[in-house]
Order: structure tokens, then sequence, then C-alpha cells
């Protein structure tokens, strides 16, 4: 899956969220998003994921405009949220059921214990989503993404609510993602995770894209371009 | 996945929730069931004129029950975001629309199958014989209102006054309904008989089959905008 986004843009009246933007990411590529608070990291991927008309510029995935919106286009792109989309009122097994059924994956359902068992909510698998803590509902969408398998999977913020092994897991989980040749793209303020994980980093500041690099060892360009937003300690 | 299937995959989760939380049904029951008891002792109804109030009293008690229905239609998808995770799968829109009337139909219903009997044991109305062919009536007066409902508990999904939002939007549009409804029940339990009742009927027919279409179409752009 091939990502090409020309012009991208977003404005709330007279403020732009995120000004003219141009990308293109390839197969595989694992997108560090990085930038501080009200950069437009969330304006980008809600963008991305279609949940936000743009106010200029188009999106496309492998050639096909976004833009149409078509429902098989929509299939294709999954949005990280850590402890949400999921129904409180329906248990760990029946939010997967539900979700697999809805993204036309059936085909999955004998996989549904085995993604339940693989993110250690075996025991757990018949409890209402709503009776779990914030990180088992993080664990629980990692489940949901391994088997709705978006070849583009967006992240916002993933890490708050996860332990150290959900960390692991996750991370292994986006690892296998893009060994598949998926696209992953994560916002993050947890900087050093996010760039030892990626291939390609972008930093935001006030809706501009302020840089645009594939991964090196050392990185010095990065750390200039990313040297004020730093957290105390840096990286 | 063909939209039905769809269909049938939302309604099944609408109606599991709502057996766990039962919050809207007992909400609309408890109110339709109360808002008789309070007409009962409002209104003394004469006889001769009860053929004419009757029914636009029990679409009045339905009108105010459904909107509190209405208002919570949407509860499942406002909780943890979980419309975005509706609107971010390859979800056919029209099949959300199908789904939401279809579960508040089905709500509707439930209460209407006490609330019309009850109605008539409390104003001692002895026309028993006329009660499936209101009945009829009603559930399509329902349809509409139901149609109805759930487009404009979508477009006011997220105002900030929605509930008070709602019944504003939904009330004027919904006069063709009511309008129908009450007289071809006026008509029917006046004449005993559906013949002279057929205009109406049509038009509540036609009513509901254009708006079920319609919203099956504009629904896309309702939700997403």
């Amino acid at each position: 899956m091939r990502l090409i986004v020309n012009q991208l843009a977003k404005a709330y009246g007279y403020l732009w969220a995120l000004r003219p933007l141009d990308l293109e990411i390839a197969p595989g590529e694992f997108i560090a998003l990085l930038g501080p608070n009200g950069a437009g990291k969330t304006t980008l991927l809600k963008l991305l994921a279609g949940l936000s008309t743009p106010t200029a510029g188009t999106i496309e995935l492998d050639g096909k405009s976004v833009a149409a919106n078509s429902a098989t286009r929509r299939g294709h792109i999954g949005l990280f949220a850590p402890a949400d989309h999921l129904y409180d009122q329906l248990t760990v097994l029946e939010n997967l059921r539900f979700f697999t059924a809805l993204y036309g994956k059936e085909s999955q359902k004998k996989g549904l214990a085995a993604a339940v068992e693989e993110v250690g909510l075996a025991e757990r698998a018949d409890e209402y989503a709503g009776n779990l803590s914030a990180g088992m509902k993080c664990r629980l969408s990692i489940a949901k993404w391994r088997l709705l398998d978006a070849g583009l999977l967006l992240l916002d913020e993933p890490y708050g609510v996860l332990d150290g092994n959900g960390v692991d897991l996750l991370e292994e989980f986006l690892r296998q993602q893009c060994a598949k040749g998926h696209i992953v793209i994560m916002a993050s303020h947890h900087v050093s995770r996010a760039v030892n994980l990626c291939s390609r980093a972008l930093v935001l500041h006030q809706g501009r894209l302020s840089f645009n690099q594939a991964k090196q060892t050392p990185w010095p360009s990065f750390d200039r371009a990313f040297g004020e937003f730093l957290p105390r300690g840096g990286l | 996945m063909t939209l039905l299937r769809q269909t049938y995959l939302l309604m099944w989760k609408d109606l599991l929730l709502e057996l766990r939380r039962r919050d809207s049904l007992l909400t609309i029951f408890f109110f339709g069931t109360l808002l008789l008891f309070v007409f009962h002792f409002a209104f003394d109804l004469p006889p001769d004129r009860i053929a004419e109030l009757a029914p636009a009293l029990l679409w009045l008690a339905f009108l105010f029950t459904g909107t509190l229905g209405l208002a919570q239609l949407f509860q499942a998808e406002r909780d943890n975001h979980c419309l975005d995770a509706l609107l971010l799968s390859p979800l056919d829109r029209g099949a959300l629309f199908l789904a939401k009337t279809g579960f508040n139909f089905a709500l509707m219903f439930v209460v209407e199958l006490v609330v019309i009997p009850l109605f008539w044991v409390l104003f001692n109305l002895s026309a028993w014989n006329l009660l499936p062919q209101l009945f009829l009536v009603t559930l399509l007066g329902t349809v509409g209102f139901c149609v109805l409902g759930t487009i404009t508990a979508a477009i006011t999904l997220r105002a900030r006054a929605r509930e008070l939002l709602l019944p504003l939007v939904l009330f004027p549009l919904m006069i063709p309904v009511i309008l129908a409804t009450i007289r071809c029940m006026e008509s029917i339990m006046q004449t005993g008989g559906m013949t002279e009742a057929m205009p109406w009927l049509r038009l509540l027919i036609g009513f509901d089959i254009i708006f079920l279409t319609i919203g099956i179409l504009i629904f896309d752009w309702v939700i997403e905008s």
C-alpha cells in the first residue's frame, strides 16, 4: 500500500490547523509523527483516516483518491485509539466478533480466541469491555487491529496507558504490520520509543511540516530539528 | 457485505446493548404509561367526542415517549467515540440508518403493544374489534416517526443542546405523519372500517416510503457533516 498526500491542509475558521503538506509513504514504512501539543498531529491523522474533511489537498492510497471515501477504501485504514472505539457493554469477544464482521473478515472468527490469548486477555474474554482497565482496553485494541489487519494503521498516543509488557506487545505488532508491507503512522510524545521503531520521522510545528527524513544513526539533523521540542533530558 | 447483512449486524448489537442496559425501553415504557394516567385524570372525555380526541391523546403520548427514546438512540456511539469506529469502517451509512430506524421501531413497537390496550382500558373504550386496524395504522405512523426521528437524531448528534434541539427540529417535520395517522384512526373509530381512511392511509404509506428512501440516500452526508 502506497500513500501519497498532495497539498493537504485543514483550517478551522481562520486558524490553520494543518498548512499545505506533501508526503509520499512507501509500503512497509513506519512513520513517527512528532511535534509539540497543538502541532497538528491529530488533525493529520483524522484527515488520513477520513474522519475529517480537508480544506484543501488530496490523499491517495495505491493511486486511488481517499476523498471518494468508498467503503472499500475505508476498510484499509485503521485508527488505533488506545482505550476508545470499543463498546463497553459488549464482552471482549463480542467486540472482536462485531468489528471483524463489520469489516467483512468473518474468516478471522477462528482467530478470535488466539488473538485474545496473544494479548493476555484470555481469562477475561467474557467480561464486558467496560470492566477492563484502560491498559486492558488498549490490549483489546491491539487484538482488534491484529484481526482487522489494516493496510494503513494510524496511532494517536498509544503508549499512555500501557504497562511494559503491553508496550512490547504493541511494538511487536507494529513491526509485524510493517513487515507485511503495511504502513504505520504513529503520533507520540514518547520520542525515544517512536524514533527507535520508525523508518522515518516527520516533525510538525504550528501546522507546518518542519522535518521529514529517513532514520539515520546517528541522526544529528533530527536532534537539531526537534531540539527545541525535546522533553527535558533529550532522547 | 450487503446492506441487509450490515443492518442486521448493527441491529443485533443495538438490541444486545439495550437488553443489557434497558435504559431506553424502561424509560419510554414508564413515561408512556405515566402520560396515559395523567391524561386519564386530566381529561374527562365525553362519549360522543371520544373518537375525535382519543387518537390525538394516544399520539401525543407516543410523540413524547418516542422523543425520549430518540435522545438515547446514538448514546452507545457517543460513548468511547464508537461513532468514529463505525465511520472508519467499510460500513454502508444506509445500513446504519436502517439499523437505527429498525431498533427505534422495535422499542416503540414493544411500548405500543402495552400502551394501546392500556389506553382502551383507562378510557373505557368499547370498540375492541377495531384494535387490529388501529394498531396497523399506529405501526405505519411509528415507521414515519422512526424514519424522521433517526435522521433528526443524527443531525443533532453533535449539538450541545441536542435534547432541546431534537424536538424543535423533529416536531414540525412530523406534522404530515401525525395528521395522517390521527385522521386515519379517527375515521376508523367513527365509521368502523378502513374505506374512508384510505386517502390518509395512502398519504402515510407514501410518506414512509419516500422518507425511508431519502434517509438511506442522505444518511452518509447527515452523519459525516
